[in-house]
């Protein structure tokens, strides 16, 4: 166990450097973060002043090693819009409200997709089996901010029941229900799909006929010796959805004025803040990066079989 | 597409040719190739594809110039079949505008990431070894990117534009392809046909484009399908937030945008670009559902 512990966590330390890379690339390659900064009517002198003061007169090795600096300080500056702020004390303070909705996207999708899966194992290709199946396809196909945009007709214009923007601190969990649901609706149906597959794996599997031939009742034959087995997949579900949720959290916290790390992103390329950006790319995909190792050491310590290879 | 011809084909297949009607052929032959075909999906994108081609000889209005006496009109048989927006745009029109950009994207964005995730692939399935690891390692890399975030900065930096949300949609979504095509690549290379072609002394080139990467194809095909519909949302998502297709250009996702702040008052603004999103999604999934298990039962479980 210690050696895989040791191998996985320099694989990260790998994923986490090619991550500034690729990050770094993008900001400072793909475009010209000159341009992005200078405003219309610069003088030339203004805009040599900005290069001097962000250093993008440097080598472009030179701008990597500083990037790399402000990764493992933490520090990529004062925000540019909002001069009195760290940009990693806004991430920081915008970061609960990302993290609470997505924990209750994954809920609500790992939640209904594990019910789903599992009732759709139980009678593959019944009546049940198959309204599953179009009603995950259909939650598949439309679009969160679609959805989102249905939510808020339906529940604030025409019923009124639910608030249609604000964060936890100003309405509550009450404004929690509609951006949850839209925006881990999508992942309903991959999730239901690999339940079902895998309980239908475990079902298969001898152990389970063995359990079933003792004479238990099916109830405990289905949800103790079935799912308990078929769970060792859906473990690492989790990790692919975390990121996918997070990515899909800027939509949704558009639509739904929810102050999270998404509607940072938007609002800091909209008002041109280069050093929240940053943080805001960098620090998300360090996230996934660090849930990815939690997985797959959980999952190594659930299954010794992953450990072995 | 790879066919079996078991005899009872072959024998079909000879009656047919000297029957003096040709035609019988050609519907069998395509009957055959359709069976247990999504019928009502390959309609879905056809029109999708029908109205890329022929938006201007489509649609009854001009989708960028409204008519401000007809603002907000609600769907009506006479004139704005679907209605109009705030600017008394015929949302008919933009819709059909708004299919051209999304199907255009949506192949364009798929054909770059296929061809990066395959070249990957078939480079890492082939050299193994060093190459290999470090290319898997990049592929993982990619895939722990929060890949929406990304992609609105990538954009952002570079301008919205159509050809940028094309590349950045395309350069961001490779990772599925190379990781199934490379076990793909592996399990060919084990086969016979490719060992005897190196035992006959052909070169890497030859084997790659001969053996390897026509073997790739089916499941190639079956991805990209499965792709196309992501891409789509992908597309009218950055459209959404501003950070796609430029106004006034009709993408889907724009026209979603548009209609939040009349949510109150015309609820046909947000319902029919939606549909016809959810229409295109559906249907390029329920088709790559419909490929995989005809041409590679394999891999259901994608």
């Amino acid at each position: 166990m210690e050696r895989y512990v040791f191998k996985r966590l320099c694989r990260g330390l790998i994923t986490l450097w090619l991550t500034t890379l690729v990050v770094f690339m993008l900001l400072r390659i793909t475009g010209n973060p000159v341009d992005f900064l200078a405003t219309p009517g610069m003088s030339q002198a203004d805009i040599e002043s900005i290069k001097e003061a962000y250093g993008f007169n440097k080598p472009i090795y030179v701008q990597y090693l500083i990037f790399l600096k402000s990764v493992c300080t933490g520090d990529f500056g004062k925000s540019m819009r909002w001069a009195q702020r760290d940009a990693l004390e806004m991430y920081m303070s915008r970061l609960p409200a990302t993290v609470l909705l997505v924990g209750a996207a994954l809920v609500f999708s790992m939640g209904l997709g594990l019910a789903f899966g599992v009732v759709s194992a139980m009678r593959p290709e019944s009546i049940v089996d198959r309204v599953l199946k179009v009603l995950a396809i259909t939650g598949q196909s439309m679009p969160a901010f679609w959805l989102g945009l249905l939510f808020i007709l339906l529940f604030t214009v025409y019923l009124g029941w639910l608030p249609s923007a604000g964060g936890p601190d100003r309405v509550g969990l009450k404004g929690l229900i509609m951006p949850a649901v839209s925006l881990g609706w999508f992942l309903v149906a991959a999730n239901t799909r690999l339940v079902r597959s895998s309980m239908l794996d475990a079902l298969d599997s001898d152990y389970v006929k063995m359990v079933r031939a003792k004479g238990m009742p099916r109830r405990v034959v289905i949800w103790k010796h079935g799912l308990k087995n078929a769970a060792l997949p859906i473990i690492t579900l989790f990790a692919v959805n975390f990121a996918l949720l997070l990515g899909g959290a800027v939509v949704t916290e558009s639509i739904f004025a929810w102050p999270g790390i998404g509607r940072l992103l938007v609002e800091s390329i909209f008002s041109r803040d280069y050093t929240v950006i940053q943080t805001v790319v960098f620090f998300s995909a360090t996230i996934i990066v660090l849930i990815n190792i939690v997985v797959d050491l959980c999952y190594a310590w659930l299954d010794p079989r992953v450990r072995l290879e | 597409m790879r066919q079996t011809a078991p005899e009872s084909d072959s024998l079909v297949l000879q009656q047919v040719l000297t029957q003096p009607v040709q035609r019988a052929g050609w519907i069998r032959w395509f009957a055959e190739l359709l069976r247990g075909a999504p019928k009502l999906s390959l309609l879905v994108l056809t029109v999708a594809v029908l109205c890329a081609i022929f938006a201007p000889e489509l649609a009854p209005h001009d989708p960028v110039k409204g008519d401000l006496s007809r603002m907000l009109a609600p769907p009506s048989l006479s004139n704005h079949l679907l209605g109009t927006d705030h600017l008394g745009r015929d949302i008919l029109s933009r819709l059909i505008y708004g299919a051209r950009i999304s199907v255009t994207v949506g192949f364009l964005a798929v054909f770059v990431s296929g061809a990066l995730g395959s070249i990957i692939a078939v480079l890492s399935g082939l050299f193994k070894g060093w190459p290999d690891g470090v290319l898997m390692q990049i592929t993982d890399g990619f895939m722990s990117l929060p890949f929406l975030m990304v992609a609105v900065t990538a954009i952002s930096m570079l301008g919205p534009s159509m050809l940028n949300v094309i590349m950045v949609i395309g350069l961001l979504r490779w990772m599925s392809y190379a990781r199934i095509l490379r076990s793909e690549v592996l399990k060919i290379s084990e086969m016979s046909y490719v060992r005897l072609a190196v035992v006959a002394g052909a070169t890497r080139r030859r084997l790659i484009v001969r053996h390897v990467f026509p073997n790739l194809v089916n499941t190639l095909l079956i991805i990209a399908t499965l792709e196309l519909g992501t891409a789509v949302i992908f597309e009218s998502a950055l459209s959404f937030l501003g950070l796609g297709i430029p106004r006034p250009l009709s993408s889907l996702g724009t026209m979603l945008a548009e209609a939040q702040p009349y949510l109150y008052t015309a609820w046909w603004l947000p319902l029919y670009p939606g549909i016809a999103i959810s229409l295109l999604v559906m249907s390029s999934n329920l088709t790559g559902d419909w490929l995989r298990d005809r041409f590679d039962p394999t891999r259901r479980q994608l």
